[in-house]
């Protein structure tokens, strides 16, 4: 069990609503969530079809564990071809809308086909139904959930859908369920909306069933007892880092022209929990995912005489504050240490429904444009797009969201926009997407990572986080991140969070949790093989949807411009060196395509 | 002499008594070890951490040997993992 060993498929194209049994051949070889979704995808749509067509398939997943009382058990992914990057997309989200689904008795949901006019999906359990979206296409996230929760009464009712960068075609709008909490890359919003399909309304009453559920309740108990570093993961979240990677010399500032930002202590956690100078304090509470034991949220409020919100009372309470990649991209990437500005464009992403980590990274290279004078006040609207202007950087994310004047630019990403300005090379991306909060200069493992990673740019794709801290020198970096790309494809499949690994859990933890819930034996080794499967086949799905060895690639400034200050300096990415022995290790070939030995030991053929 | 030591992240809450957010002053004498520095921060010996030394990574097998000048700038960090 763990499994309710149910999908539901909705076609938009024809209206119709079905239960069918989940494929369990699939689910024992490729777990649940992220894997168990990108089988399906690869099996049911063309990979070489347009992101935005009627062909291509949303998926939300929940894993096997989502629902149970494991800890931080409430993740779900959305897969797709993401409109960002043409790539595999595979976007993971906590927040409470994951455990919801499959208490209504479903481990997938397969969305597909194009509906007329704009819908909304309600499921009431085995009850399914889509209804007319008139009334709520054109409203924030915010206010369509709002709008919904009146009309159903029902305060455990949850919520995932778009904003209005998701009806727009922002390339990457992202889905946000529970206000505030979002699967939010490569553009998984922008494909809802070109659907036609606003919100998923879930309310779930079935609850979900381990194999041996009194096995299962001790096993939960011994492994949360060994979660023992979890304070500070509660007291700062994921912010921490910032001081970690600004004093190590890896924190991305001004579209990485620096690798170290002078206003990071204006943005880190001790800014957030110091009352400023009106006696304003950044956080209110930390927030908890469905299960969560750790906690990592920062729930906020901007100080309403902020420019940003000042007469705007709708802006006055508390939500979704920065967590370390936000302040990252809202902050050191555009130059800005203003951190209720920062705040506020983060609020700006969850009420219209857009990557806040794309969004950052776009404008960031907007910034560069105009400093080097290929785009100038005509082509913004008169915004002086400075880098670390708070002011520019509140205005186009508004813009943004609503696909208005300089905003329509900005909802591109940075890839399309360096291109049609005539600099590509300023474009900060991979596969088209935007770089998360670390340097692939003085961390070279990540920059392998962020090269390789199947969904573009991430830096949760691989865990070469120890290594990079201990050292820049290349050796055994290939190795790491060959490794941990398995071991995170299979946490990202169990319906888990990765934050635990951070907090004292360790993979055996993961594993136990599995094998407790899941029929037949889940053992280390198969865990190492299902993580490779998964990760091979989403290698398999980008290679038919068109990308190869040139898309396992960085932008020229991390491979050609020396980190400027740091540990890594005078560094630049050494992934000519690194990329064939990752290769290699993988059992792929010289171009990056799995052997046919590779492929038969995973049973892909 | 007096040195310069921050402690980043988790780190911090190890930091002498009257110690700023994240800095303080540590007294040592002329010519000491790396290793008789970080003896003196009351940091639980299973918190592992990560030393800079004016921008440079050190080596933990090099804790004995590096001298430390008074204007040097010492940074610990915890090995966390991103989000
Ligand atoms: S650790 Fe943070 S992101 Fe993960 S489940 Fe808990 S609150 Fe959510």
């Amino acid at each position: 069990m763990a499994w309710q060993k149910q999908i539901l498929r909705v076609n938009l194209t024809t209206g119709s609503c079905d239960i069918e049994p989940l494929n369990m051949e699939w689910a024992e070889a490729y777990l649940g969530s992220r894997g168990l979704g990108t089988k399906y995808l690869y099996e049911e749509m063309d990979p070489a079809a347009d992101a935005l067509s009627a062909e291509n398939k949303i998926i939300f997943a929940t894993g096997p564990l989502t629902g149970t009382m494991a800890s931080t058990g409430g993740r779900y992914t959305v897969v797709t071809k993401g409109a960002l990057t043409g790539a595999i997309a595979c976007s993971n989200s906590g927040g409470k809308f994951g455990g919801e689904l499959k208490m209504a008795g479903y481990d997938l949901l397969i969305i597909e086909g194009v509906s007329e006019k704009p819908v909304y999906l309600h499921i009431e359990d085995d009850k399914v139904e889509l209804c007319d979206a008139s009334e709520i296409w054109g409203q924030t996230v915010w206010a369509t959930e709002d709008l919904l929760a009146a009309k159903y009464r029902d305060p455990l009712m949850r919520f995932a859908g778009i904003g209005q960068a998701g009806e727009t075609l922002c390339r990457y709008a992202c889905v946000v369920n529970d206000k505030h909490r979002a699967a939010g890359r490569s553009g998984v919003g922008a494909v809802m909306g070109s659907k036609n399909l606003k919100t998923i309304a879930v309310r779930g009453t079935k609850g979900v069933r381990a194999k041996d559920p009194k096995a299962f309740y001790k096993i939960v108990n011994e492994v949360n007892a060994r979660m023992t570093d979890r304070e500070e993961m509660s007291r700062d979240g994921t912010l921490a880092m910032i001081d970690v990677t600004n004093g190590f010399g890896s924190l991305p500032t001004n579209n990485n022209r620096s690798v170290r930002f002078e206003g990071a202590n204006k943005l880190n956690p001790e800014a957030m929990h110091t009352p400023n100078e009106n006696g304003h304090t950044n956080i209110v509470t930390n927030g908890a995912c469905f299960g969560c034991t750790i906690g990592c949220g920062r729930i906020c409020k901007i100080d309403p005489t902020h420019f940003s919100v000042k007469d705007r009372p709708e802006y006055h309470g508390a939500s979704g504050g920065l967590e370390y990649e936000t302040a990252y991209a809202l902050g050191s990437a555009c130059g800005v240490d203003d951190i209720d500005a920062a705040t506020f464009a983060g609020f700006i992403c969850n009420e219209y429904g857009m990557d806040p980590i794309s969004l950052g990274g776009t404008i960031a290279a907007a910034m560069e444009l105009y400093d080097i004078g290929a785009i100038d006040d005509s082509v913004t609207g008169g915004i002086k797009v400075e880098f670390g202007s708070a002011e520019a950087l509140c205005q186009i994310a508004e813009l943004t969201g609503k696909g208005e004047g300089f905003g329509a630019d900005i909802a591109m990403g940075s890839k399309r926009l360096c291109e049609k300005y005539g600099h590509p090379d300023l474009s900060m991306t991979v596969k088209g997407q935007e770089f998360a909060a670390y340097d692939g200069r003085s961390m070279q493992g990540m920059g392998l990572a962020y090269a390789t990673s199947n969904r573009g740019a991430c830096h949760l794709r691989a865990d070469p986080y120890g290594h990079d801290f201990e050292t820049t020198d290349i050796a055994g970096k290939a190795q790491v991140v060959a490794e941990s790309q398995r071991d995170v494809a299979f946490l990202d499949s169990s319906g888990l969070c990765l934050f635990p690994g951070g907090c004292g859990w360790g993979l055996e933890d993961y594993r136990t949790l599995v094998d407790a819930a899941c029929e037949s034996d889940w053992n280390a080794e198969r865990m190492t093989e299902t993580g490779e499967r998964i990760w091979v086949l989403e290698k398999l799905y980008n290679l038919k949807a068109g990308l190869g060895k040139k898309d396992d690639s960085l932008p020229k400034r991390i491979l050609e411009e020396p980190a400027d200050v740091g540990t890594g300096k005078g560094l630049v990415c050494r992934l000519d060196e690194m990329l064939p022995e990752y290769y290699q290790l993988n059992g792929w070939d010289a171009e990056g395509v799995p052997t046919a030995e590779t492929l038969e030991r995973l049973n892909l053929n | 002499m007096d040195v310069s030591v921050t402690l980043f992240g988790g780190l911090r809450h190890f930091l002498p008594a009257g110690s700023s957010f994240n800095k303080c002053s540590i007294k040592i004498d002329d010519g000491s070890r790396l290793e008789a520095l970080l003896r003196l921060l009351p940091i639980p010996p299973e918190k592992k951490f990560i030393v800079i030394i004016n921008d440079q990574k050190v080596s933990r097998e090099d804790y004995a040997e590096i001298t430390i000048n008074g204007d040097d700038e010492v940074v610990l960090l915890p090995p966390i993992k991103g989000g």
